[in-house]
């Protein structure tokens, strides 16, 4: 197949808006190629789209599924020859899921956190999610071994474990969780900052995360660690953030990439005291970013309307579901884990929503390289992921800054900078922000780029950079991002003129490491005592089966 | 040859630490299941071949000829019902919902007769829950509400509740206090530290008297709610405000008893609330082994847990009106499909007259009252026992079943793979 | 005002789904683009002249819908409306007037379930009984019936007006278990006895003229003169902090309940 004569932007390549044709042949971009021509010509041209933070499969995202039924009301679309019925706008059904990614040219997503017990049913939901590839991430945050092992100060046992973890979730990385704080969630209890003793294990959260992030880099992890902090969601936690980031500084990275990733970093970049004084704290956190090159985050900007929040930070969505006097659903999870969902409304004259709306922004407008910064709405948490072109012409357009300013109440203006914030970002920027970076940030080489070898993952969008100012005319392209041309996922054409054409099956990835046998042997010795006592399951029923990764992509890894 | 770790197909507690010797290619002995289990395991008389009835009679015919029979009623019927599914794996799940939008059909689970009630509270205000390994390491107060375990979950206070030891329970039943709230003795009643005997009918206005006195009402409160003691409720309130971790585990008896879905609603703010005090978890003891299944994989595939609709290819949601026993009692469904349930035994006898009167096709290992108003009967292999799949415990922690013996029998997935590849052809040629 | 009726051409051996039976839909059509109106019969979509006839005055303009015969298995019927009249000389399906805004419904017989459900304006009146969830919410929202009027000759079935935040309900009859349940704002009136009301009520009020057992979160508060009748009041629902109103003519106590 041949795209011919887009405006291509390949940020990895060095290409920014080139007019070039790309070669697709057996699922990958070649040399040169030929067979089927697709007419690209003028026309905006990316790698297919990358989300390396979104709750799409698991427990979480079906317990909201099931305790929101009025959410299935909408986003409905009809079962056709083609394709299933579709329901839900903050918690869609899986097929809803992956078409919906398709139709905004996104090729890839990834499932944001997965206790290892229940990862069966993860698998068993992304399975169900058609035509993108994926994987997830595995908590790792509270487990009863990791925490025994930091306060040990057994690293390689550490290691060892999150390999066998990985394993037996067929997870792609280590995610963690208000570190913790889900183990003491357990007795409805919480960590309350890094150095807070994690009640019966005599560890804290700064020697979890710095356990953690060594063992990853031990194990050569193409991810590194993926951070929820501490505090996430309370006014005053931006410190807690620079803290956290400044105490993983020291430990070097084994691979070309951040040594810590802190996600949705909106809801970490809070000032004030208290929900009066609230105030966005986004300017420091963007300096720390500008001088630092050891950290990633991703946005996590927040959607008004409907949300339904969800994470292993079981203690912040009781307290979330308290104050706002809304459902709760709370899950915690035998020697690993708790979790939460809460479904919430962000309205633009709550002062707080404004504000949080803003820090988004600022995060990603203030932060100089766009390499940093990955475009996300942490979804559902901060907002449905089908509002990304939204999020990307508010970061290109000030004019629609400014329009949408004016519609929420009046201490956005005093509370954060967003007004007096200039910048615009051009394609180049967005395609780092939602293509290259997220690839590169995972650790994910034939992602994010249309380098010969790359995956043959390609989005064609009906805009004509040379002709539209997406300063001005943000509708029309707020309109085109959310119906591609063209999506192309491994050589297909899965998307044409904003419809869906074909389905297929995406692959899952995940990561095997190795470490050595007597390591692996010690950990094996823990855990078979803490099957025989404490899970409810026993340990030959615990790791999940091939059958549940029909699929897979696995990524080799480890100390070996 | 001997097999470890088998799960238990019976009921939602999934005891997964069962103990199977195969001989030949037959179960001869099962050992650690509840005497439930082991008769589930192994077995008993099987449907021979697949039938149709004939001028009333059901005789034996061949798989494809039932297959298109199955699928000629359910390709012509206006609004056919596909209910069951508790007794089965979740790849049969799949296939049944899929197969009910090819039809246009309602499809719904065994939940209409058990748990439906609980789902719908959880709608309204969501479900404080943990696994089950969570109550056992830590809780050390357990209430049973209109539940009867050993009965009905003989294994669940050895593995999961009041007599397991766990991290921070390592006193065991010693250690632990059992509350139990029934309208009636039961075995389980017995071993309580605290027997609450409530009226029948009577639960929502119990729950509301101890959401008064959590709440820091109970002086507000009459001397007697429902014929209770005031003193009473407020020993129970504060039995479990002094808990560490409580877990609150409901039956049918609540989900049945007059207040219905209303109870659960009622339940599940009384344990939200408990969270202001101390570490609460509530969770419905789910009857058949995977009927939670069905519920997981209905959601994600068309974001509703149970009763839905697809008559017009949208899923449509709504328990009063596409729950099965709503769709049977109201005379709407004109056929049905029944997989891996016995309807004749567990809907009320006026719903079960209605389901005569249509035409019904089972797929089911065993012969069941069921069996006896199918028009086409369609055996299958017994999914957890002779075909693996996954299952999802009453704390929604997904298993995999293991096949232990090699059935000649189709499994209930291969059926509905049979069937929906008929309806295909039907709607080609149409 | 322009007149059309229909009439079942048949029994319908499964319920039909016609939303599109409604007076501002029919307002715009001429007669026979109103025969070719969509609805379902189960799963096969149909024209509405496949199973009913329709006669009355051609041309565009307000419309009264009479509806006459057995429509006890037609569903959905004026959902959305929000203007123009429907008289149904007989009963009417679940969800009928669902989500309407204006106009009215008149129904001589008996009403389905979901009798106006999530209404935000309008009237329907029943001339005989009504079924389970009169203007009640969807599974999982927070409002039902948020404005105008439904009036019930007759009884009417469990979970009256649940989740109501506003608008009123009048039952002559009896009504089921639990009416008026998380009630916020909205007005229920009951002739005759009920089970459990205002069950987590945050405010509004509701009225029970015959016998009720009462919750015990609820606080008396004093009599009070409704229309004549000397009623108890009380105050609740206070496991929510409600501050709803509750009277009771009759208030059924334990005795009661033990026979
Ligand atoms: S308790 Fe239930 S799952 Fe366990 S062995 Fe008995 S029937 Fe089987
Ligand atoms: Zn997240």
């Amino acid at each position: 197949m041949i795209i011919k004569g887009g405006i291509v932007y390949d940020p990895t390549n060095g290409i920014f808006g080139e007019e070039m044709d790309i070669f697709l042949e057996k699922g990958k971009v070649v040399e040169e190629a030929k067979g089927k021509e697709i007419d690209a010509r003028g026309l905006l041209v990316m790698p297919g789209g990358v989300d390396a933070h979104a709750h799409v499969a698991g427990t979480k995202v079906n317990t909201g599924r099931i305790m929101r039924p009025e959410d299935a009301r909408s986003g409905l679309e009809p079962k056709t020859k083609l394709l299933r019925p579709c329901t839900g706008y903050t918690v869609p059904n899986c097929y809803a899921i992956g078409y919906r990614y398709a139709r905004m040219g996104y090729t890839t997503v990834f499932e944001a956190a997965t206790p290892i017990i229940e990862s069966r049913h993860t698998h068993e939901e992304l399975e169900e999610i058609p035509i993108v590839d994926k994987g997830a991430l595995t908590l790792f945050g509270s487990n009863w071994e990791v925490l025994e092992c930091v306060r040990d100060d057994d690293l390689d046992k550490l290691a060892a474990y999150v390999a066998w973890g990985l394993r037996a979730s067929r997870g792609y990385g280590v995610k963690v969780v208000n570190p913790g704080g889900g183990e003491a969630w357990g007795f409805g209890t919480n960590v309350k900052g890094l150095d807070d003793p994690v009640p019966n294990f005599d560890t804290t959260p700064r020697e979890i995360i710095r356990g953690l992030v060594k063992a990853n880099e031990m194990l050569n992890l193409p991810h590194s660690v993926h951070l929820h902090t501490n505090n996430l969601g309370k006014p005053g936690n931006y410190t807690t953030v620079l803290d956290t980031m400044d105490t993983v500084k020291d430990i070097t990275s084994t691979r070309d990439r951040q040594v810590l990733h802190v996600t949705h970093m909106q809801f970490s970049s809070y000032g004030g005291t208290g929900w009066r004084d609230f105030e966005s704290e986004a300017p420091q956190i963007a300096e720390y970013f500008n001088r630092n090159d050891h950290v990633t985050m991703d946005m996590g900007q927040m959607i008004f309307g409907n949300a339904t929040t969800m994470t292993a930070d079981g203690p912040l969505e009781y307290n979330n579901a308290r104050l706002l006097h809304a459902k709760w659903s709370n899950h915690d999870i035998e020697l690993e884990d708790s979790s939460g969902v809460v479904p919430l409304v962000y309205g633009r004259k709550m002062p707080v929503n404004a504000i949080q709306w803003a820090i988004g922004l600022e995060l990603a407008l203030l932060t100089e390289s766009p390499w940093k910064t990955l475009l996300t709405t942490d979804h559902p948490n901060g907002g449905p992921f089908v509002n990304y072109p939204e999020v990307i012409t508010l970061l290109m357009s000030k004019a629609k800054r400014e329009e949408e300013m004016a519609t929420l109440h009046e201490l956005v203006a005093k509370r954060t900078v967003l007004p007096t914030i200039e910048r615009e970002l051009d394609w180049g920027d967005i395609a780092v922000m939602t293509r290259a970076a997220p690839a590169k940030v995972l650790g994910l080489a034939e992602k994010g780029h249309l380098g010969v070898g790359a995956d043959a993952d390609v989005t064609v969008y009906d805009l004509r950079p040379e002709k539209i100012d997406p300063a001005r005319d943000h509708k029309r392209v707020k309109e085109a991002l959310g119906r591609v041309k063209y999506t192309i996922k491994g050589g297909e054409v899965v998307v044409r003129d904003g419809e869906i054409v074909a389905v297929p099956r995406g692959r899952t990835y995940w990561v095997d490491a190795s470490v050595p046998e007597k390591d692996a042997e010690r950990v094996q010795v823990d855990l078979v005592e803490k099957f025989e006592k404490y899970y409810s399951i026993q340990k030959s029923n615990y790791m999940v089966q091939d059958a549940y990764v029909t699929d897979p992509v696995v990524v080799k890894a480890g100390v070996i | 040859m001997i097999v470890e770790d088998v799960i238990c197909p019976f009921c939602g507690c999934l005891c997964d630490d069962i103990r199977v010797e195969v001989e030949d290619n037959k179960i001869t002995k099962v050992n650690r299941a509840c005497r439930l289990g082991a008769s589930k395991i192994r077995g008993h008389e099987r449907i021979k071949a697949p039938m149709v009835r004939e001028d009333g009679e059901l005789v034996e015919t061949s798989y494809e000829e039932a297959y298109q029979r199955a699928a000629q009623i359910l390709y012509q019927a206006k609004r056919p019902l596909l209910y069951g599914w508790c007794s089965t794996v979740c790849e049969a799940h799949k296939k049944g919902i899929l197969l009910a939008e090819e039809v246009g059909g309602v499809i719904d689970s065994t939940a209409t007769v058990c748990h439906g009630p609980s789902i719908i509270g959880i709608e309204e205000k969501g479900l404080a829950g943990a696994t089950l390994g969570q109550v056992k390491n830590r809780a050390d107060l357990i209430v049973f509400w209109g539940s009867n375990p050993a009965e009905a979950h003989p294994r669940h206070s050895l593995r999961y509740s009041t007599n397991v030891r766990g991290k921070f329970t390592e006193g065991g039943r010693s250690e632990k206090k059992m509350i139990v709230v029934d309208v009636r003795k039961t075995r389980s009643s017995r071993n309580a530290d605290k027997f609450l005997r409530i009226r029948p009918g009577t639960d929502y206005e119990v729950i509301s008297a101890l959401r008064m006195i959590v709440g820091g009402n109970g002086d507000l409160l009459p001397e007697r709610v429902a014929g209770i003691s005031k003193d009473d409720l407020v020993d129970m309130a504060e039995m479990m405000k002094a808990a560490r971790f409580g877990a609150f585990f409901f039956g049918l008896g609540l989900t049945h008893s007059r207040g219905s879905y209303k109870n659960i609603d009622n339940s599940l703010s009384l344990v939200n609330e408990l969270n202001s005090h101390t570490k609460f978890m509530i969770m419905p003891m789910r009857g058949h082994y995977n009927v939670g299944g069905f519920g997981q994989v209905c959601a994600w595939e068309t974001g509703y847990p149970m009763a839905v609709d697809f008559s017009r290819g949208i899923p449509y949601f709504n328990p009063g009106e596409t729950a099965a026993c709503d769709v049977l009692a109201n005379g709407e469904a004109d056929a049905a499909l029944v997989v891996a349930a016995d309807p004749a035994s567990n809907f009320p006898w006026s719903v079960v007259e209605k389901l005569a009167e249509i035409p019904v096709v089972q797929i089911d290992p065993f012969e069941n009252p069921t069996t006896l108003i199918s028009d086409v009967v369609i055996p299958s292999a017994v999914a957890g026992v002779e075909v693996e799949g996954t299952a999802y415990r009453m704390d929604g922690l997904p298993l995999r079943m293991k096949k232990l013996v090699t059935s000649s029998y189709p499994s209930d997935e291969e059926v509905l793979d049979g069937i929906i590849k008929e309806v295909r052809r039907l709607g080609d040629d149409n | 005002m322009r007149e059309i009726t229909i009439v079942p051409l048949q029994e319908f051996e499964v319920p039909l789904e016609a939303e599109n039976i409604r007076p501002d839909i029919f307002a715009t059509l001429s007669l026979e683009e109103i025969r070719d109106l969509e609805v379902w019969e189960g799963n096969r979509r149909r024209y509405l002249s496949d199973l009913f006839s329709v006669a009355g005055n051609d041309g565009t303009g307000e419309c009264l819908i009479r509806l006459d015969g057995d429509f006890s298995r037609v569903k959905r019927i004026g959902e959305g409306m929000r203007e123009g009249e429907i008289l149904v000389r007989g009963n009417i399906g679940m969800r009928a007037g669902s989500g309407m805004r204006g106009g009215s419904i008149n129904i001589e017989g008996d009403a389905g379930d979901w009798l106006g459900r999530e209404m935000r304006g309008g009237s329907i009146s029943v001339k005989g009984n009504a079924g389970n969830y009169v203007g009640s919410r969807y599974w999982g929202e927070r409002c039902g019936m948020r404005g105008g009027e439904i009036e019930i000759e007759g009884s009417a079935g469990a979970y009256l007006g649940d989740h109501i935040c506003g608008g009123q309900i009048k039952v002559k009859g009896d009504a089921g278990d639990f009416p008026g349940a998380s009630n916020r704002g909205g007005a229920i009136t009951i002739g005759g006895d009920a089970h459990l009301p205002g069950a987590e009520m945050v405010s509004g009020t509701i009225v029970v003229k015959g016998r009720a057992r009462v919750l015990p979160s609820y606080g008396f508060q004093e009599t009070a003169e409704i229309e004549g009748q000397l009623l108890w009041k009380f105050v609740g629902d206070l496991v929510e902090k409600g501050k709803g109103e509750l009277y009771v003519a009759l208030v059924e106590d334990d005795g009661q309940l033990d026979k």
